[in-house]
């Protein structure tokens, strides 16, 4: 895969990108099939992604130093599918809000946020909304957070004027897991580098295989 | 050696065990029974450092009080827990914990050895070469984690290895490759066991081994296969709980 260097505007169809993104705001009009990767990336400020009918998008946004904050807007109307995956760390305070409105039928929206926050506050705020006499939309949130030194402040609000909808929120703030931990000491492995595999793992959860095959020795650094 | 002495254990002030005395010589295989609550996964969780329980007395191992060892260095001495319920890591997966693990106790891990390792043992418990490279345990059924679980036994060669309560949940076939695969293990290295359960599947597939049943905070009673036999036809009720303990002499009971 290219890095493609893209501003203001970018056209997808039926591809896999890695977006190099110079301008603070981007618009996407995803048509077709496509996987979208974007990484560490500190300028992007204003996201906005336009599905088209028919069209699925798979987009994940990773960032191991994130010091900007983030609004994303997504619109769907009909038959449109996306998954937005997004892993970052934190060491400042920072915002992401990402609304994202269903407008039509048959969409799927599937959100998987994972944060570890090692210093100040993140601020995560997932708006999901559902029209009015709209029928057959799936609204997934799956949203996850560890305080490693820092705050996170997460809340996943599904909003639906719709009776026939699937909606599914999961969201979870703690520290490092120390049944986890307890676990991998049981190994043999010191805590320092288990606390270490911890994060990392949790951190790319979500993410696809590219980015840990080809980011994974970023954190072990 | 591996060895319990005075040993006295408490949770939040609660005292689960006091003076409990229990020697383990190289090679031996004991097997604790005793009611549900009794605390025997406790002696278990506290043997590999559970911070959650305190101990007062010694926890001695080759010589070496490891009492206040932390979990990690007593699982580099030697010292592995196999618990009923393994628990599952989102996003670390099996190859890589296994590397880090023994990155820990060698300087150099062959990463070919390792593999061609891996897949030796997941042939050998039936278990599917995929989960190598899966999360630990995640996606996994009852019976595969404990195939997982021994897979890392294998990969890690412990001398010590407590297996608690491992027999529970696991249907008939998984039950007989989990406990042919223990005693190859132990025929292949020798390590000494600590069993505990409630029925006799598991130990079975041993030829000689101590039974020790536990009650009122002590060993009541310790034998060798005809305790447990008693044990798993008479139930706990009909023993005859007399709190004198039984010598052992060049392992008979008296």
């Amino acid at each position: 895969m290219n890095k493609i260097l893209v501003s203001d505007i970018i056209n997808l169809d039926n591809n896999n990108y890695i977006l190099d993104i110079k301008t603070s705001k981007l618009i996407i009009n995803n048509k077709g099939n496509n996987k979208v990767f974007i990484i560490n990336n500190n300028i992007i400020e204003d996201l906005i992604i336009n599905m088209d009918d028919y069209s699925t998008l798979n987009i994940y946004i990773y960032n191991i130093c994130i010091n900007n904050n983030l609004l994303v807007n997504i619109n769907q109307n009909n038959n449109s599918d996306i998954n937005y995956n997004m892993a970052f760390i934190n060491n400042s305070n920072n915002k992401l809000i990402i609304n994202n409105d269903l407008n039509g039928n048959n969409n799927k929206s599937n959100i998987n946020i994972r944060n570890i926050s090692n210093k100040d506050e993140m601020v995560i705020k997932i708006n999901v909304n559902i029209a009015q006499n709209t029928f057959n939309n799936i609204a997934l949130e799956d949203l996850k957070g560890i305080c490693n030194g820092g705050i996170v402040h997460i809340e996943p609000n599904i909003d639906t004027l719709s009776n026939e909808v699937m909606a599914n929120h999961l969201t979870t703030i703690g520290a490092i897991n120390k049944d986890e931990l307890n676990y991998l000491l049981s190994k043999g492995i010191s805590i320092n580098k288990a606390k270490k595999i911890l994060l990392k793992g949790f951190i790319f959860s979500n993410m696809d295989d590219y980015i840990k095959d080809n980011y994974g020795g970023e954190i072990d650094e | 050696m591996f060895a319990l002495k005075n040993y006295n254990l408490y949770i939040n002030d609660r005292i689960l065990f006091e003076n409990l005395n229990l020697n383990i010589n190289p090679g031996e295989i004991h097997v604790l029974m005793g009611k549900n609550g009794v605390g025997k996964s406790s002696i278990a969780k506290s043997i590999m450092g559970d911070a959650n329980y305190t101990v007062k007395g010694s926890i001695i191992y080759n010589n070496e009080d490891i009492t206040n060892l932390s979990i990690d260095e007593r699982s580099r001495k030697g010292i592995y827990l196999l618990n009923q319920s393994p628990m599952a890591i989102e996003g670390v997966t099996n190859a890589s914990m296994l590397r880090t693990a023994l990155g820990e106790r060698e300087k150099n891990v062959d990463i070919f050895k390792l593999n061609k390792e891996l897949l030796e043992v997941c042939e050998k418990l039936e278990l599917d070469k995929s989960f190598i490279h899966k999360d630990i345990n995640v996606g996994a059924s009852g019976g595969e984690r404990k195939k997982i679980e021994l897979m890392h036994l294998w990969i890690l060669k412990p001398t010590f290895i407590i297996l608690d309560e491992i027999d529970s949940g696991l249907d008939v076939d998984a039950l007989k490759i989990v406990g042919k695969s223990l005693k190859e293990y132990y025929e292949l290295y020798h390590p000494s066991i600590l069993i505990i359960t409630h029925s006799n599947t598991l130990i079975n597939n041993f030829d000689l081994y101590h039974v020790h049943l536990l009650d009122n905070k002590k060993i009541i009673k310790s034998g060798g296969k005809e305790l447990a036999h008693d044990i798993l036809t008479k139930g706990f009720k009909d023993l005859d709980n007399s709190s004198t303990f039984v010598i052992r002499k060049n392992n008979n009971y008296e």
